[in-house]
């Protein structure tokens, strides 16, 4: 391989890698807060895809889609989580079938409303050309995945840090019955955390669609992928989120380059390396939930 | 009194599901209400197995459909390439792959509990997927096999539709009373104990990882015959056979029909199959009525089916 | 009281969690057939000195001997198969089960867990029952665990350890949150037990203590500070120190 595929091999890795994290930041968090895996992640990533597609043909806007598509995903994890999830609390398992429920209906009505065509979106004017790099050209769009993935990261991280909001949070996943001891408001805690799960689900979906276009089974790929990411890197911390990505992302770029058609089988060696050694992910806790 | 007459009306049952296409031949000759009945039925043998696992041993698979894809490619591969037609050879060329896939999964993810082995087992089932979408020259890709011919059971001839029911219908009788006698023989009670209490089973000496282990193979294996039936009756496999919408109808007829029963993932695949054969030609939204379906069961009635008939019955002989 | 070596060897056994140091250097013997109570002040690492014992907890330091094997590094159900059998300080019973059905998945670990035919032998049931009604639970074999009062419960606990035949038995606060009468049941119960079991236990009620124990080990902060007969640790200034105010030494 030429040192200018090897780079632009690279790029496409640390781009994926970064929709990665945006995509899996969102399950890792609910996991870590409220021990649910949210199997509608994909759904919602999914929804999150569409509803861009159709706040564009309104608009005309990119970026007004990369805005009201996570916030209206957000809006929608506010009324599921009190709705449905919060009758269980407790329930671990069965909440997390309860999202599989959730998954059937949301990604069986976004086919009835937008149909099962495969469709795409088009990268925002000013992006969609090539920045030159290293003696290649290189998709300016890409680019600004990596750059957003950064800024989220580094986002997330400080209010992860430094706010009160982001310290309620730490604390809810170290302990959340004992945060709620201490007087905090968690079934306010919890509907906010699943809506922001949610909202960074349709974000990624946003972000991800021109580069990989709308089709049936997005969900599934995107549940799957968020999944290795959290289950390699350690679930419910987002240390893990960006280790996980990190990892995957190039593994599964340079993957599909060399082993083309078993690519995913490199992902499955990796995923089965990690299990054995480390049961819990690169970097996660113990947590025995039922 | 009672227990007197449940091995006659069983036997009279069993025989009346196995003869269901002789004796329906004259009002039904389209054989529509046969073709969904055999496929109510390997799902019913698919939901068994799984229940084995979810219900009985507390390992909610959602990965369940890989040992299902297994043995349905498994049969179909013998079949078409290489020329193997007789029914207990490819049978069992079914159980023994998905066995050998059981065991290779079931070792990864076997020492990890609840909602962590849920998302392990769905996660190694859909690398099993994208395996088969793409292993093309073994599997036909993301066109499947297609046109498979049906087997030879000694001299008979299995491709008429009524035999093959029969052979299914047999088959789904053999796999009840299998798992009738596992769940009440003491390895399922070992399971049970392992479900309720995996610490202190450990604790009394037991090698949990490894009981879990042999159910997880159990179950993979009966899921590979279901396949193999599945890919004989429909004379069809595709990767869809081994994809998590797959897993997912099979979870979902285990909640609803009733987990840990004999009867509740039987129900399980009546109700799943009638929304999606008879129900969407009516109403076009299968996935929503069964995804609004597991919902409420979840939310409302977690026994299923089975314990909704079972706390109504109690209620009666009050 | 047999040979001279000891049954259960513990050797400088240490465990920490994070910056805390739940065991430091702990070390102790037990001669086969000895009764040897373990206890001190909450906090004192008594619990995860068992956790340790039976394998579910892996020690940072240290070892631990039985009839001379080094089982340091086994995992609880080999433990178990070796016959160390613990009762748990909060019940860990398989709840919907019957009391019976509990205490018979003690006896049928020994014959393997493969068996695909057959109720329980007669042999089994029988053993199960008479066990049962050894410590006070007659009539109640059918009732599920969860449905059994917290005395019964501890009653079905023990009879659930002693079931697995054990040459060890590890009693984790055996009176925990009994009435006095049902605490002297149970304390006569384990008083009776046959010489070939050796029995460590974890109590923090001194009337039981002084009644079965033949030697008390004191720990405090992870250390053992005190290592006797009854008598010698009752009269020992520093366990009285650590104790005061805590434990009324009659």
């Amino acid at each position: 391989m030429s040192s200018e595929l090897l780079f632009q091999q690279a790029l496409n890795g640390l781009s994926f890698g970064a929709l990665l994290f945006i995509l899996a930041a969102g399950l890792s968090l609910v996991f870590g807060m409220m021990d649910v895996v949210n199997l509608a992640h994909g759904a919602f990533y999914m929804l999150g895809a569409y509803l861009a597609l159709s706040v564009v043909q309104l608009t005309g806007s990119f970026w007004v889609a990369m805005l009201a598509a996570p916030l209206a995903l957000g809006l929608l994890g506010l009324i599921l989580e009190p709705l449905l999830l919060r009758r269980l609390r407790g329930r671990h398992l069965d909440q997390v079938l309860l999202t599989i429920g959730v998954s059937l209906i949301v990604v069986d009505q976004i086919g009835v409303v937008w149909g099962r065509e495969v469709r795409s979106l088009a990268a925002p004017a000013g992006l969609d050309g090539s920045v030159a790099l290293f003696g290649g050209d290189y998709p300016a769009y890409r680019l600004f995945v990596i750059g957003l993935g950064i800024a989220l990261a580094a986002v997330v991280t400080l209010v992860y840090r430094r706010t009160a909001l982001g310290m309620h949070i730490r604390a809810g996943v170290e302990d959340a019955q004992m945060l709620g001891a201490l007087g905090v408001d968690i079934d306010r805690l919890f509907a906010l955390t699943f809506a922001a799960g949610a909202a960074l689900a349709g974000l990624a979906g946003v972000v991800a669609a021109p580069v990989f276009g709308l089709q049936p089974g997005m969900d599934v790929d995107a549940l799957l992928y968020s999944l290795v990411v959290v289950v390699v890197g350690g679930l419910g911390t987002l240390g893990g989120a960006v280790v996980g990505s990190v990892l995957i992302g190039p593994a599964d770029t340079f993957g599909k380059v060399l082993f083309q058609e078993f690519a995913l089988a490199v992902i499955f060696a990796i995923v089965a390396l990690v299990l054995l050694l480390r049961p819990t992910g690169l970097l996660g806790r113990i947590r025995i939930a039922r | 009194m009672r227990r007197v007459f449940i091995w006659p009306a069983a036997a009279i049952g069993a025989a009346a599901l196995v003869t269901f296409p002789y004796w329906t031949a004259e009002w039904e000759s389209s054989r529509f209400a046969t073709t969904v009945l055999r496929d109510i039925l390997v799902f019913a043998i698919f939901a068994l197995s799984l229940d084995l696992l979810v219900g009985r041993g507390g390992m909610p698979s959602l990965g369940h459909a890989a040992f299902f894809g297994a043995g349905a490619y498994a049969a179909g591969v013998a079949t078409q390439r290489l020329g193997t037609d007789q029914l207990p050879l490819t049978l069992g060329a079914a159980a023994l792959v998905a066995a050998a896939l059981a065991l290779l999964i079931g070792t990864l993810v076997v020492r990890s509990e609840g909602i962590f082995f849920l998302m392990l087992t769905l996660a190694f089932a859909q690398i099993v997927f994208a395996i088969a979408f793409q292993w093309t020259s073994v599997t036909g890709g993301s066109n499947g096999l297609a046109g498979i011919a049906r087997p030879f059971l000694g001299g008979i001839d299995l491709n008429p539709p009524d035999r093959m029911y029969v052979l299914v219908s047999a088959t789904f009788l053999a796999v009840v009373l299998l798992v009738r006698a596992v769940a009440g023989s003491p390895y399922g009670r070992v399971l049970v104990g392992i479900r309720e209490n995996e610490r202190r089973m450990r604790a009394l000496g037991y090698d949990t990882a490894r009981i879990r282990l042999s159910a997880f193979v159990l179950a993979g294996s009966i899921a590979g015959i279901a396949g193999a039936l599945s890919a004989y009756s429909l004379r069809f496999v595709s990767a869809q056979d081994v994809g998590i919408g797959t897993s997912i109808r099979a979870f979902v007829m285990v909640l609803v029909g009733g987990a840990g029963t004999l009867a509740g993932p039987v129900i399980g695949a009546a109700v799943v199959l009638y929304v999606e054969r008879i129900l969407s030609s009516a109403v076009p939204v299968a996935e929503t009525v069964l995804g609004l379906l597991f919902v409420a069961f979840v939310l409302l009635a977690r026994q299923g089916i089975v314990g909704i008939g079972g706390a109504a019955w109690a209620r009666m002989r009050r | 009281m047999g040979s001279d070596a000891p049954l259960i060897e513990v050797h400088e056994l240490s465990r920490s969690f994070g910056g805390i140091r739940a065991l430091d250097s702990v070390s102790f013997a037990v001669q086969s057939g000895e009764r040897r109570a373990v206890i001190g002040p909450n906090g004192a690492g008594k619990t995860t000195l068992f956790n340790v014992l039976t394998g579910e907890i892996a020690p940072s330091g240290g070892s631990v001997r039985v009839a001379g094997d080094d089982i340091t590094r086994l995992r609880p159900w080999q433990r178990a198969r070796r016959g160390i059998a613990r009762m748990y300080q909060r019940n860990e019973l398989f709840a919907p089960l019957a009391a019976r059905e509990n205490v018979a998945l003690a006896v049928s670990a020994r014959a393997g867990p493969y068996r695909f035919v057959g109720t329980p032998s007669p042999a089994e049931s029988a053993f199960a029952d008479e066990l049962l009604t050894r410590v006070g639970l007659a009539g109640r074999e059918g009732v599920p665990a969860r449905a059994l009062s917290h005395g019964e419960r501890r009653q079905l606990e023990l009879a659930v350890a002693l079931a697995q035949n054990p040459r060890v038995l590890l009693l984790d606060e055996p009176t925990a949150g009994m009435s006095p009468a049902e605490t002297a049941r149970i304390t006569e119960l384990i008083a009776g037990l046959d010489r070939t079991l050796t029995i460590v236990i974890v109590e923090h009620d001194m009337d039981v203590v002084f009644r079965l124990a033949d030697r008390v080990s004191v720990l405090h902060e992870g250390r053992v500070i005190a290592d006797g007969t009854a008598a010698d640790v009752r009269g020992d200034t520093r366990v009285n120190e650590v104790y005061l105010g805590k434990v009324v030494v009659r």
